[in-house]
């Protein structure tokens, strides 16, 4: 049994404000698109709760952004184009076959990289391509005024509406395939766990050792 | 003359007033006795002054139907309007009140009433009797100015006939109050007679809403006011104001009851009457440039862009339905990935 004290306090802390506000967006979101039912927030709650949680997504993401460009925990999201190709044919390969036949997983988790092949370009997907999007959409709903009134030949309003719409209804499928995926770790609840306590396990030892050295195994607090 | 008047059934109460805060002329105010005999007595000096200038432009104005005997009715009222105009087209056809000291501007814009639904009626169409001869009476006849009175007939145009449009109106705030303010209310104090017109397929919208809402804050003044408070609890309460037409919240939302003008406290407060997919307010507010928009750009432009103009209205059907089976079909896929995962590891704890 190996443990990695791969996340901190502040990356746990953000991720769960995060999932926090995630839920809350798409809970007000929904309240807002589908107006009128009754099991939904009412509509002025849900606007108001919806535009708070937007700018507090704004400055985590911002925040996110900002550290991941001053500290080391960038190196996790550098893409190893050498073996790129391979690698994400061996961890779609495990997730469709390898999974079912119970052979170890093909990436091993280290405190240089913690993320897969699939994880790192998922991730690299969500938060530099579709968040500034999204974010950016809900920044122009609040501000359409200021908007031209056609972008791309089109009326500037339904395009923001359509690209946010758009982009939400891909955050929520992320979100679905992450929420399942975490459960593919050692037990269903491995990877829970870490991002809650901050420790990594896994019962495998790394067959290879990388340059680094992981650190003495500490007892999971 | 019925064609006009059936397009002005059609679009309600769009009109275009310049300056809505001018007084109808003739309109059954309660301005006393003694101070319409000094206004028609000055009146009278000025005429006496201007007819000479005036009266060949007055003449050239005013283009004098020919022909058929069909238009020999235009032709009659061509002539009467030009008898009256000789006096009311001068702009500065007014008397101050010497009551309050207001200007009571007699005056009649030649341009607005010829472009006007009335523009092609003779003036004693409506002002009757009393307006035949000269010096006019201090106050008009009974059954003059009566707009049902014309309007009685039903329209087959309209979706309401205009004893509806009575009977709304009887229970209006405008009807009902007993404010000081709205006594003698009547149709000539919102829809100047001498200028309404309906509003026309391709003028902007926004035009629209501003020459509707220029009316009703020609007498809610304060509500404009820099500084107001009022609507405040309205978010971009401005913004509203220039795309919103007043009598969009002001009457009941359910009905198209535009002539039921609602006290405050009775008025649409509710967001999603207008952003929703089921806005039945902004159906109404958006019902001109619905058909707008299919006249330029064609239904099946319309059929995309539909329901996209406010936030909250952001809804595409089609886009919504793919959007949830996709999203139906991951959970499916990944359910049957966990089911798949767990008997892999019972078989494999079996075996």
């Amino acid at each position: 049994m190996t443990s990695l004290y791969l996340y901190p306090v502040w990356l746990r802390l953000w991720h769960w404000i995060n999932a926090l506000l995630f839920l809350t967006l798409i809970a007000s979101g929904v309240s807002m698109h589908y107006a009128g039912a009754d099991w939904l927030m009412p509509f002025a709650t849900a606007r108001v709760v919806h535009n708070t949680a937007g700018i507090l997504l704004t400055i985590a993401w911002i925040g996110f952004v900002v550290v991941n460009a001053k500290s080391a925990n960038a190196r996790h999201y550098r893409i190893r184009f050498r073996t790129l190709i391979g690698d994400l044919t061996a961890q779609t390969r495990y997730y469709m076959v390898g999974i079912f036949r119970l052979e170890p997983h093909p990436f091993h988790v280290t405190e240089a990289m913690k993320f897969n092949t699939l994880q790192q370009l998922s991730y690299l997907g969500v938060m530099y391509g579709l968040m500034p999007i999204l974010i950016l959409s809900g920044w122009a709903f609040l501000y359409s005024v200021y908007l031209p009134e056609t972008l791309f030949g089109l009326g500037s309003v339904w395009v923001v509406a359509m690209t946010h719409v758009v982009v939400s209804y891909l955050l929520a499928l992320f979100l679905l395939v992450h929420m399942y995926i975490i459960t593919t770790g050692d037990t269903v609840f491995s990877n829970l766990r870490a991002m809650i306590t901050g420790w990594h396990r896994e019962s495998d030892p790394p067959r290879t050792e990388t340059s680094t050295p992981a650190p003495a195994p500490r007892e999971t607090p | 003359m019925n064609a006009s008047r059936d397009r002005a059934a059609r679009q309600g109460a769009q009109f275009h007033s310049d300056d809505p805060r001018r007084t109808p002329t003739g309109g059954p105010g309660s301005t006393p006795a003694r101070v319409v005999r000094f206004g028609w007595s000055l009146a009278l000096w000025l005429c006496l002054f201007a007819f000479g200038a005036s009266a060949e432009q007055a003449a050239a104005a005013i283009t004098e139907p020919v022909g058929d005997a069909v238009d020999r009715q235009l032709a009659d009222a061509a002539a009467d309007r030009h008898t009256c105009l000789r006096c009311h087209a001068m702009p500065t056809l007014a008397y101050r009140n010497p009551e309050n000291g207001d200007i009571v501007d007699l005056s009649i814009d030649r341009e607005g009433l010829a472009h006007s639904v009335h523009g092609e009626l003779a003036c004693i169409d409506c002002h009757r009797r009393s307006y035949r001869r000269y010096p006019h009476p201090d106050r008009p006849a009974p059954g003059d100015l009566d707009c049902i009175g014309c309007h009685e007939d039903e329209d087959n145009n309209l979706s309401r006939g205009w004893v509806d449009i009575d009977a709304e109106f009887k229970r209006s705030v405008h009807a009902i109050s007993d404010s000081q303010e709205a006594a003698d209310f009547s149709c000539h104090s919102c829809h100047d007679p001498h200028r309404f017109r309906p509003a026309a397929v391709g003028e902007p919208l926004v035009q629209i809403v501003r020459n509707h809402n220029a009316v009703c804050v020609s007498c809610h003044e304060e509500l404009v006011a820099p500084f107001s408070t009022s609507h405040d609890w309205l978010p971009n309460r401005d913004a509203h104001w220039g795309s919103v037409r007043c009598v969009d919240c002001h009457t009941p939302v359910a009905l198209f009851a535009n002539h039921e003008i609602l006290p405050a406290e009775e008025s649409e407060k509710n967001c999603v009457s207008c952003h929703s997919a089921d806005a039945q307010l902004l159906a109404r507010l958006y019902q001109f440039r619905s058909e707008e928009d299919i006249a330029r750009s064609g239904l099946l432009a319309k059929a995309i862009f539909n329901e996209a103009y406010v936030v909250g209205m952001s809804k595409s059907p089609a886009l919504d339905r793919l959007s949830l089976i996709i999203m139906g079909l991951m959970v499916l896929l990944l359910a049957a990935h966990g089911v798949g995962r767990y008997l892999a590891r019972r078989a494999n704890r079996r075996a």
